[in-house]
């Protein structure tokens, strides 16, 4: 976890801001350097953490989690952590074989008008079972709490943007509002598309969708004025809704920098190659 | 205008509030609940949006005993075996039945939060028919919807602000607690009011307007005062007696008096003369050729 996004946030492993829906997004970037913040922050936390990772392999998220000092083999040996490999399941459904356990998660990928209901009760018993099972030895983890990569992969795959707004919906229900947990989406743009360009389906409208149901937007973007090599972005924080005092909105910008280990944010113009 | 409507809408009128991403409009919409239930009316909310517990959290301090919360949050699809309330239950028949099953002397209010919601399961004529029906139908008084604007394409909003009979579009303004509100009010007589104004919501719900929102509304420049730029300078712009003497004798380079020009023109001895003999071709003429230069 980035120390700096931490205070940004306001948030330790021991004591964060429950029932949050954080949503982060890019435009033409890559935000999925933020996955990795919360996911070791989370488990840090000792929450009971379910990861939807649709996009890269479970030793892709290990090994940077390992830099980061949280093991993902471990928390997954704990029962902490529940992982589901999109790209591994999806070969279980489309090449179907004897002996397959598989759960039923990605069955959309055989009939994507269906809609996302199965990778739902998946997500739904992943994070209900917390200390259901037969307690001798088994460890009391903290609020749940859901870490999609990503989104957006689901409208390429054939998922109309209704059906993803109604998975993410039901994920806030069962998460946030009954168990008081977190719930963490990633979901990606590409180009300028701000208009309506009378395109029902499409990341335009997920994403704006995504936007109205959350509580806290980070939005990755690069910056205005082009490539620079020590300032590899801006990250603006919007928060949408503010619990005790007062409800406007309150947004802040801030520049990063990843590195090998972690990734700094500062003010912008206050990159320390400038200073 | 917006306090007005504050006051309470029409019998068999709907409200549509729109908002965007950029603001959220449920605060706006809390502030009517709130109008509402100090009103003493009955209010009926239709919840697809927000769990029961984070729409009165907004509304603390109001009298909730009158709120009748229809959770369509927990499983609006039917996805679980005992859903509560789904989006293809957004009928007549059923909104009828779920408004009168807590009996109440005075029609009551429904609100719904949120249109868009229904809006993505439900075609939009079957939607704007539900609403025309309910408005007339008599089971509720008058109707208030949430709409999210961009999420639609902008037909499907332009159908549903036709059936509505106001419409409050909120954006954000330029100070982080206060927004703009465009407001069109359509009368039984057939006649349009339409405003803007700034207003600000307070932690009791009420709506304070700042002001009237007018494109035009410049201050009056007031005249600055000529001020003199020689003043105040670090270096002397200004010219004594005899310096003005002495520039008023220079002579300027390339303006020529008489004499200069005489001068010039017939060369001082010493200097080479140009003997000219014309050839029998040529055609001289004595006058001087720059006798017509005004220098």
């Amino acid at each position: 976890m980035y120390t700096e996004l931490n205070s940004i946030l306001n948030t330790t492993p021991d004591s964060f801001t429950q029932g949050e829906f954080v949503l982060l997004s890019d435009r033409q970037s890559d935000a999925s350097f933020l996955i990795h913040h919360f996911l070791s922050l989370y488990l840090r936390a000792r929450c009971k953490v379910c990861f939807v990772g649709l996009v890269q392999s479970f030793n892709h998220y290990s090994a940077i989690s390992q830099r980061m000092g949280v093991s993902l083999t471990q928390a997954k040996e704990k029962g902490q952590l529940v992982f589901l490999e999109g790209q591994k399941e999806s070969l279980s459904v489309l090449i179907p074989q004897e002996n397959d356990t598989g759960s039923q998660a990605m069955d959309f990928l055989r009939d994507p008008s269906v809609g996302l209901k199965s990778l739902y009760e998946f997500v739904r018993s992943a994070v209900s079972s917390n200390g259901e099972e037969a307690g001798d030895g088994s460890e009391e983890w903290g609020p749940p709490v859901l870490l999609v990569d990503d989104l957006s992969v689901l409208l390429s795959l054939g998922v109309s943007a209704g059906a993803v707004l109604d998975f993410s919906h039901y994920c806030r229900a069962i998460v946030c509002s009954q168990l008081q947990g977190n719930v963490v989406m990633l979901v990606r743009c590409d180009g300028e598309g701000e208009e309506d360009e009378g395109d029902d389906e499409g990341s335009e409208r997920l994403m704006k969708g995504l936007t109205h149901q959350c509580s806290l937007t980070l939005h990755v973007q690069g910056l205005p004025t082009g490539y620079c090599r020590d300032i590899h972005g801006q990250v603006e924080v919007c928060w949408r809704r503010r619990q005790g005092d007062g409800q406007y909105t309150q947004k802040k910008l801030f520049q990063y920098k990843v590195h090998d280990k972690g990734a700094s944010f500062f003010a912008p113009g206050t990159s320390s190659a400038v200073l | 205008m917006l306090p007005e409507l504050l006051q309470g809408v029409d019998t068999g009128g709907l409200l549509v509030i729109q908002d965007s991403a950029s603001y959220s409009g449920r605060h706006l919409l809390q502030s009517f609940i709130n109008a509402a239930l100090n009103r003493e009316e009955a209010v009926h909310v239709l919840g697809f949006e927000v769990s029961e517990e984070e729409l009165k959290d907004g509304l603390r301090g109001s009298p909730v005993q009158r709120l009748h919360f229809h959770n369509a949050y927990t499983d609006p699809l039917g996805w679980t075996d005992h859903p509560a309330f789904t989006v293809h239950q957004f009928c007549l028949g059923e909104l009828t039945r779920l408004v009168k099953q807590t009996s109440h002397s005075k029609p009551a209010t429904l609100v719904i939060d949120s249109l868009s919601w229904i809006l993505r399961h439900v075609s939009t004529p079957d939607v704007c028919r539900t609403l025309q029906q309910l408005r007339k139908g008599g089971a509720v008084r008058s109707i208030i919807g949430l709409l999210h604007a961009d999420m639609h394409q902008r037909g499907t909003v332009g159908s549903v602000c036709h059936s509505a009979t106001s419409v409050i579009t909120v954006e954000p303004a330029m100070r982080g607690d206060e927004a703009v509100a465009k407001i069109t009010k359509r009368s039984k007589s057939g006649k349009v009011i339409q405003d803007e104004e700034i207003f600000r919501i307070k932690d009791d719900l009420t709506v304070v307007v700042q002001s009237k929102f007018s494109k035009g509304a410049k201050k009056a420049d007031s005249e600055e005062q000529e001020t003199d730029p020689t003043a105040n300078l670090t270096f002397n712009l200004r010219l004594s007696d005899t310096e003005r003497e002495a520039k008023q004798k220079l002579a300027l380079p390339f303006v020529f008096s008489k004499e200069k020009k005489t001068a010039l023109l017939h060369s001082g001895p010493g200097s080479g003369r140009i003997h000219y003999e014309p050839d029998a071709n040529d055609d001289y003429d004595q006058e001087d050729p720059d006798d017509d230069l005004d220098v």
